[in-house]
This record gives structure tokens, C-alpha cells and sequence, in this order.
């Protein structure tokens, strides 16, 4: 059977890349904090950096899991 | 002109999820050899699969919309539909009801009706529920195509088509397993492609404070303003919340509507079963904070004047694209393609939800159990199979009927709501009083969905029902509504113990695990506490708690 970490850690590891690598060249000096006036936030980078650890993650269970 | 705009390395993510969607289903076929394998997924998948397969069957997108929408329109009083309504229901099946579904053996609800009651009850809920799940799949699809077509200005047919393909493809190759399997991705996207809005609407609004201050009291509170009607804008008080909405409704829902218990006994053992929406629950209690708070900070960004307005309509706002122009304001492209990906696949794993719950129904039920009962089990294989082409097509002709008869559908609505309303108290006393009988549930579901419809037809809100006469009016439809299921649910009781005490009853060698006392409880000495259903629930329900108390 299909291990199912295996596309969805794919999937976020490689969606996560493309936001990283779009946020930081489309957007390379935004600031760090959220706030209800200041200027945008660099999301795509914050979110890719997210979604790729949550692919990486993934993919190590499955690593782990396939060796046990 | 449309709000969102889609840049190449949107539709680059699109494609990507397509093709793993996809894949997931091409990788999965060659596990597909026989009718359980594909209609009931083998009991053979992992309870954390499982779990969240549960959670993300019913978290379409009509809920992910809807929910914003209501999030802007009644504020955080929204929150009970979870904490009030489906989370507690969840416990109950989890605890109570599950080893009887998974015990039984049954492949399906209304099969486990046919064990415990008779074959008419079977009939009766089978042919209801395909109906139903036909037409809620259609509805799904016909809101996708409305959707897309104002927010991108994609074609109708097009969306409609592209996604009917997609789910047609994933649910053929691989069955239930592989609808599960892209349930779970699907669920993973929409809260990595739904939390940044939340963030960043909420902080944009000066957070959960900012917003305290910048809208009316009633709005961020969840219980204070409950005690009587008018002072809600929901416009309805605690016992019809409570009674209509917690009670019968969710529980309705969750403890006997095939499509979500399919997913738990998908599991590959009574505990996992058990688990299943225990497990579902605690992400489940997080939901709100992703897709109601958006609709809130929505309201109150609107009232800042901050650059962001919620579209107006008529002197009121169209709550309904609360999330659409968030996303349109905040999302930069990229971003916009994970969150129209989300959107996408919670479109999609509502409708692969319902196919995946009527073909099962259908060729168990109907086919096998009506039309043709002793075939080999490569037929039943094929006929499933064919259910699923069939199904799908018939969902796109309820699209269009759905496009070009709102009327109709509004009213079917209405039906099912009707037949849904009395369900819980069928379940409840099948599984939990073993007098009771088949003649008792049959006469007890009729007369329940009956009291139901005089209902409607004998109240009036907003401008709703009083078609023979108006003996009481309600506040609000949402109070009708709880109201009508309350009514069902206690004339479906009624009559189904009054019938049952005069009619024959089982013996008991036939109510051998379907019935609470006839039945073995599960052996649980040497698991450890965080395995066990009865703590899990505890530990859920102190968190229900403190969530409640800090919205009060």
C-alpha cells in the first residue's frame, strides 16, 4: 500500500519551494511584523518556509518509518 | 472585471496538486481487486488517515465560505456550530456508537439498519440518503462553477467539467481508499492555504482586541447575548440552540450520516474505528480560529475604513464573499494560487465525498440488496465502478438543474432536511434499547420527517413556510430550523416506542452485536490512556470547555 507521507510531503516540500524562491525574489525587503498599519508582509516566504519544513517532515516519517 | 487576478506560478501550483491527486489515485488502482477494496477501502487504512479523512469529507467548501460568511454576518456566536454542535457529536459517536457500526460487520448505514431493524428501514434510508448525496454533490459542483466564474471569470462548464474529471479520475482508479487518501492532502491544504488569511486579516485588524473595540459586543461573544432571541443576531435562544442545533441536528449528522461513519470504519480495527472521530475532533475544535475568524476581522476591517471593504448588497453586506475578497486583498501571487488551491480541493473532496458514500450505498444496498442479490463479487466490482461514472454524470445534470432552477433546489434542501431531522432518535434507540423494532423505526422515521414538514408548513420566518396557517412565528429561519428538528426528532421517539412496545419483538440471538448489552465491550486493559476512547473524549471536552469560557 501506498504510503501516504510520501506525495504529501512531496507536494508541500515542493509547493513550499516555489513560494520561497517567488517571496524572495519578488519581495526581498519586507519586514518581519504584522501590524495594523505597517507596510506588507513578505507572506509567500513566511508561508513557503512553513509548507516546505511541513513537506520535509513529512518525508522524514516516511524515511523513518520505511527503515523500522 | 473580476477580483483575482492569477499570475503563471498560480496556475503552476494548481497543475501540481492536479497531478498528485491524480497519482495518488494511478498508484493506488493496482490495490483495487474486489468490492470491499474499492466500495469500503478494505478496512485497511491508518486511523491518522482515517481521522483526518473524517474531518475533511465534510469540510467542502460551502463550509469553508459559509463559515466566513457567517463569521461576518453573527460574529463569533458562529463558533457553536462546532463547539456546541459537532464536536460533542463526534465524542458520542467515537464512545458510543462506533463499536456497534464497526461491530456489526455492516458495510454501510443503511445495512446496519437492515441488521438491526427490517429491510423496509434499510429501503427507506438507502434510497433517501443516494438521493441526497446525488443532489448534495451536484450542489457542491454548481457552487464551484458560480464561484470560479465571479471571482476569475473561468467559464462555468469549464470548472464544472475540469473538476467533475479530476474526482471522476482519483475515485475510479483507486475507490474509497484513494478519495481517503486525497481527503487527508486535501484537509493539509486547506489550513496551510486558509491560516495566513486569518493571521493576517486578524492582525490587520489590531488583533482579537482591535476587534473587540471596533465591533458591537455581540459580535465577539459567544454566550452572553443567548438568553432570549431578539438580542442575538442570530435570532435564537439557548434551548432552541442548544436542543436544535447541538442535539439533533450535529448529532444527526455525525452519528448516523453514512458519509463521514464511512471513513471511520475505513479503519483497520475497532479501536482505530473508535479513534477515528476522536482523533478528528481536536483539529476540528481549531477550525474556527482558521475559518471564522476571517469573516469576523472582515466586519471589522470594513468598519475601520482600512482600505478593505466587505462588498455591499443591498444595505447589508454579500456576506458570502468575505473570504473570496480577503484573499483578493491579502494574497500576493503565489500565496493566491495555495489559497484557490485550497478552495479548489475543499470543492473537490465535498463532491468525491458523496460519490464515494452513494456508489457504496447504491451497489450494497440498492443493487445487491433489491436488483440483483447473488452475483459474484467482480460484478458488485464493476457495478461500483459504473455507479461511480454514473453517479458523477448525474451530479453535473444536477449542476445544471441546480443553475437553471434555484427554486428547485431550495426546496429539495428543505426535503432532505425534513428526512434528516428525526434520524438520531432511530439511531439512538436501535443501538441503545433493544425493544425496539423494526416496525417501530420505519413508522417512527416517516411520522418524524411528517412533524417535520407540518412544521414548516405551520410557522413562518422571514417570510418562510406558514403554507397551512401560522400558529407561531420565528425570529429567524436558523430558529425555525432548530426548532423543526427538535419537533421531528422527539414525534420520530414517540412513535417509534409507542409502535415498538405493541409490536413483536427481536429475539435476542439476532441483536448479537448491534445492540448496547448485547454486545462485548471492547477489551482495553494494557493500552495506554491516550489510546482509549473514554479519556480522549475527556481530554477534548476540557478543552471544549475552555474554549467556550474564554468567548463567553
Amino acid at each position: 500500500m501506498l504510503d501516504l507521507r510520501l506525495p504529501s510531503g512531496a507536494f508541500f516540500a515542493i509547493t513550499g519551494l516555489i513560494l520561497v524562491v517567488l517571496g524572495v525574489v519578488s519581495n526581498p525587503h519586507a519586514p518581519m511584523s504584522l501590524s495594523a498599519s505597517g507596510p506588507d508582509v513578505n507572506v509567500d516566504l513566511y508561508t513557503g518556509l512553513v509548507m516546505l519544513a511541513f513537506g520535509a517532515f513529512l518525508l522524514l516519517l516516511a524515511r523513518r518509518g520505511r527503515s523500522a | 472585471m473580476v477580483p483575482l487576478h492569477l499570475t503563471p506560478v498560480d496556475y503552476v501550483i494548481l497543475v501540481l496538486y492536479f497531478a498528485f491527486v491524480i497519482g495518488i489515485g494511478w498508484r493506488l488502482r493496482k490495490s483495487v481487486t474486489s468490492s470491499t477494496e474499492f466500495l469500503t477501502a478494505g478496512h485497511n487504512v491508518p486511523v491518522w488517515i482515517t481521522s483526518l479523512a473524517f474531518l475533511a469529507a465534510n469540510l467542502g467548501a460551502q463550509e469553508v465560505v459559509g463559515m466566513a460568511a457567517s463569521g461576518a454576518k453573527y460574529g463569533i456566536m458562529t463558533s457553536h456550530f462546532y463547539w456546541i454542535g459537532a464536536v460533542p457529536a463526534m465524542l458520542f459517536v467515537g464512545v458510543f456508537m462506533m463499536p456497534f457500526y464497526y461491530g456489526s460487520k455492516a458495510r454501510s448505514v443503511p445495512e446496519y439498519l437492515k441488521m438491526r431493524f427490517d429491510e423496509k428501514t434499510r429501503g427507506l434510508n438507502a434510497i433517501t440518503f443516494a438521493i441526497m448525496t446525488l443532489f448534495s454533490s451536484g450542489i457542491s459542483m454548481y457552487a464551484l462553477g458560480k464561484m470560479f466564474q465571479l471571482v476569475l471569470g473561468w467559464s462555468f462548464d469549464a470548472s464544472v467539467l475540469l473538476s467533475a474529471v479530476i474526482v471522476l479520475a482519483y475515485t475510479y482508479l483507486g475507490g474509497l481508499t484513494s478519495a481517503i487518501y486525497n481527503e487527508v492532502l486535501q484537509f493539509f491544504l486547506i489550513v496551510v492555504g486558509f491560516s495566513p488569511l486569518a493571521i493576517i486579516s486578524v492582525s490587520r485588524a489590531g488583533g482579537w482586541t482591535g476587534i473587540q473595540q471596533r465591533l458591537p459586543d455581540v459580535m465577539t461573544h459567544a454566550w452572553r447575548y443567548i438568553g432570549s432571541a431578539d438580542q442575538n443576531p442570530m435570532g435564537v435562544e439557548a434551548f432552541g440552540l442548544v436542543g436544535g442545533l447541538g442535539f439533533v441536528l450535529s448529532f444527526g449528522y455525525w452519528c448516523t450520516d453514512f458519509l463521514v461513519i464511512q471513513r471511520a470504519m475505513a479503519a483497520n480495527s475497532m479501536s482505530a474505528a473508535r479513534r477515528t472521530p476522536l482523533m478528528a475532533a481536536f483539529p476540528k475544535m481549531i477550525m474556527p480560529f482558521i475559518v471564522i475568524l476571517p469573516g469576523i476581522a472582515a466586519l471589522a476591517l470594513t468598519k475601520m475604513g482600512s482600505g478593505y471593504a466587505l462588498p455591499p448588497k443591498g444595505d447589508s453586506y454579500d456576506y458570502d464573499q468575505a473570504l473570496t475578497t480577503l484573499m483578493a486583498q491579502f494574497y500576493p501571487s503565489g500565496l493566491l494560487g495555495v489559497g484557490l488551491t485550497a478552495l479548489m480541493a475543499s470543492f473537490m473532496s465535498g463532491m468525491a465525498g458523496n460519490v464515494t458514500a452513494f456508489n457504496t450505498v447504491f451497489t450494497y444496498d440498492i443493487y445487491q440488496g433489491y436488483l440483483k442479490p447473488n452475483e459474484s463479487d467482480s460484478h458488485y466490482l464493476n457495478v461500483g465502478r459504473v455507479t461511480t461514472v454514473v453517479g458523477i454524470a448525474l451530479s453535473i445534470a444536477t449542476a445544471y438543474l441546480a443553475a437553471q432552477f434555484n427554486d428547485i433546489m431550495d426546496f429539495l434542501q428543505l426535503v432532505f432536511g425534513f428526512v434528516n431531522a428525526p434520524l438520531f432518535a432511530t439511531f439512538l434507540l436501535g443501538m441503545f434499547w433493544k425493544r425496539a423494532t423494526g416496525h417501530g423505526a420505519f413508522w417512527g422515521l416517516l411520522s418524524g420527517t411528517g412533524a417535520a414538514a407540518l412544521t414548516f408548513c405551520l410557522s413562518v420566518a422571514e417570510g418562510k413556510g406558514g403554507a397551512l396557517g401560522v400558529l407561531h412565528s420565528f425570529p429567524s429561519q436558523m430558529a425555525q430550523n432548530f426548532w423543526i428538528a427538535i419537533i421531528a426528532w422527539t414525534t420520530c421517539a414517540v412513535v417509534t416506542i409507542a409502535i415498538s412496545l405493541v409490536t413483536t419483538a427481536c429475539p435476542d440471538s439476532q441483536l448479537r452485536g448491534l445492540v448496547y448489552g448485547m454486545t462485548e465491550v471492547p477489551h482495553e486493559a494494557g493500552v495506554p490512556w491516550y489510546m482509549r476512547p473514554a479519556p480522549l473524549a475527556l481530554v477534548v471536552l476540557a478543552c471544549l470547555c475552555f474554549l467556550n469560557l474564554i468567548f463567553l
